[in-house]
């Protein structure tokens, strides 16, 4: 069974989500994973125009993750959740059973490190990452399907 | 809340034709969103001396990326809640939100959309009409909209400010964006043929021999040895072995 993909991407729903994942995945089914926006009804009216009206988009907090992951996995093959931080990931894989991410856009800001020129990461962040990494979680970066996955020994090395 | 006289709409209109010009990977178009947005902002409290000014520039060229048609939504909606003196904080998450579906929408509406099916229109007509019909074609179909979601865009993101998903939920943006998808579609799957009717006529054997294995031979790469080699780089290795073939 496919695990479903879980992005990690400052910019959460944009071109090459929707576009360039959505074409490649077939996908049906947008899970934008944010404390702050599921909070925040401006916001998801926002991050739903950026959504083609085939593909259903759902606004969750990380506590109702725990519950809704099982149902999200269901559809896997066409699913993705998008998450704005390494932190956010953090917390989502220690309430939810994520094996699958991928690092699509975490962009350039004071204390953080050019890893590829769409990830930046402070210390913190890439200890996190390696600590998911031994708990058995793929990570790789990757921004469009086109491109070459990196995967996280490489990408931290 | 003070407004920008229209000539500072008209600078900011014509800087945004260059928001890509200092992209990077650090702030991408965060610069020339800033340098964009500059005229908008002398008009807050002090002019370019004052405090609001600085602080409002400080803001406008960090971090940013959209579609570049769809950036007058942000420099509009950006600058009239810096006029409306709202908190820093909330500025800045207004302009953190805009991030992607402004990318989103424009994607879908330009890349996805004008672009292909403009180009194909084009490409029909250049195969099947007089010489300079399609570029003609080509040109106003691309540039009649892609000109107007600019204007329209500077002048919706001031009128709207936070409230922008009102902008971008218009009912003629909405069918743009369910139609021009299909249509897009319809046009390439129209131009083909008659492209390829056209080269019929002027290539010789051995050239759409070559052109054909080096189509096969593009494909396996492409879909089995290099995933990475996307449509840009298949295309123009086909171009080449089918100019080859030609030379031959």
């Amino acid at each position: 069974m496919t695990d479903v993909l879980v992005r990690v991407d400052d910019r959460l729903v944009h071109g090459q989500v929707v576009v360039g994942w959505g074409r490649a995945l077939g996908l049906r089914h947008i899970v934008l994973v944010d404390d702050a926006i599921r909070a925040s009804p401006w916001e998801q009216d926002l991050y739903r125009m950026g959504v083609p009206s085939a593909v259903q988009i759902e606004f969750a907090s990380v506590a109702d993750a725990a519950t809704a992951f099982p149902r999200w996995a269901a559809d896997a093959a066409h699913t993705i959740l998008l998450l704005g931080s390494v932190e956010t990931l953090a917390r989502l894989c220690a309430v939810a059973p994520v094996r699958r991410v991928n690092l699509g856009g975490i962009h350039q800001q004071p204390g953080r490190r050019e890893h590829l020129p769409y990830v930046f990461l402070t210390e913190a962040e890439a200890d996190r990452l390696r600590a998911l990494d031994r708990a058995g979680v793929a990570i790789s970066a990757q921004d469009v399907p086109t491109r070459r996955a990196v995967p996280i020994e490489e990408l931290l090395a | 809340m003070g407004r920008p006289p229209v000539s500072a709409f008209v600078r900011t209109g014509l800087r945004l034709l260059t928001v890509q010009a200092c992209w990077n990977y650090e702030r991408m178009i965060g610069v020339g969103l800033g340098y964009a947005s500059e005229p908008l902002l002398r008009a807050l409290p002090g002019g370019r001396a004052g405090e609001p000014y600085a602080a409002a520039m400080r803001r406008a060229t960090q971090y940013f990326n959209a579609h570049p048609y769809l950036t007058g939504l942000a420099a509009g909606a950006l600058a009239r809640a810096e006029h409306a003196e709202v908190p820093g904080e909330q500025v800045e998450r207004l302009r953190d939100t805009l991030l992607g579906p402004l990318g989103a929408v424009g994607d879908r509406l330009v890349w996805a959309g004008t672009l292909p099916a403009a180009s194909a229109v084009g490409l029909a007509l250049s195969a099947s009409a007089p010489a300079g019909v399609g570029v003609a074609a080509l040109l106003t179909l691309y540039n009649v909209p892609h000109v107007a979601l600019r204007v329209w865009g500077l002048r919706a993101g001031w009128r709207s400010g936070a409230a922008l998903a009102r902008a971008l939920g218009t009912p003629l943006l909405r069918a743009a964006l369910r139609i021009i998808g299909p249509l897009a579609t319809v046009c390439v799957g129209l131009a083909l043929p008659a492209v390829a009717g056209r080269l019929a006529g002027t290539l010789e054997l051995a050239a759409w021999v070559a052109a054909a294995a080096g189509a096969a031979a593009a494909w396996v790469v492409g879909r089995w040895l290099a995933p990475s080699l996307g449509v840009v780089r298949l295309g123009l290795l086909a171009a080449v072995v089918v100019w080859l073939g030609t030379a031959w």
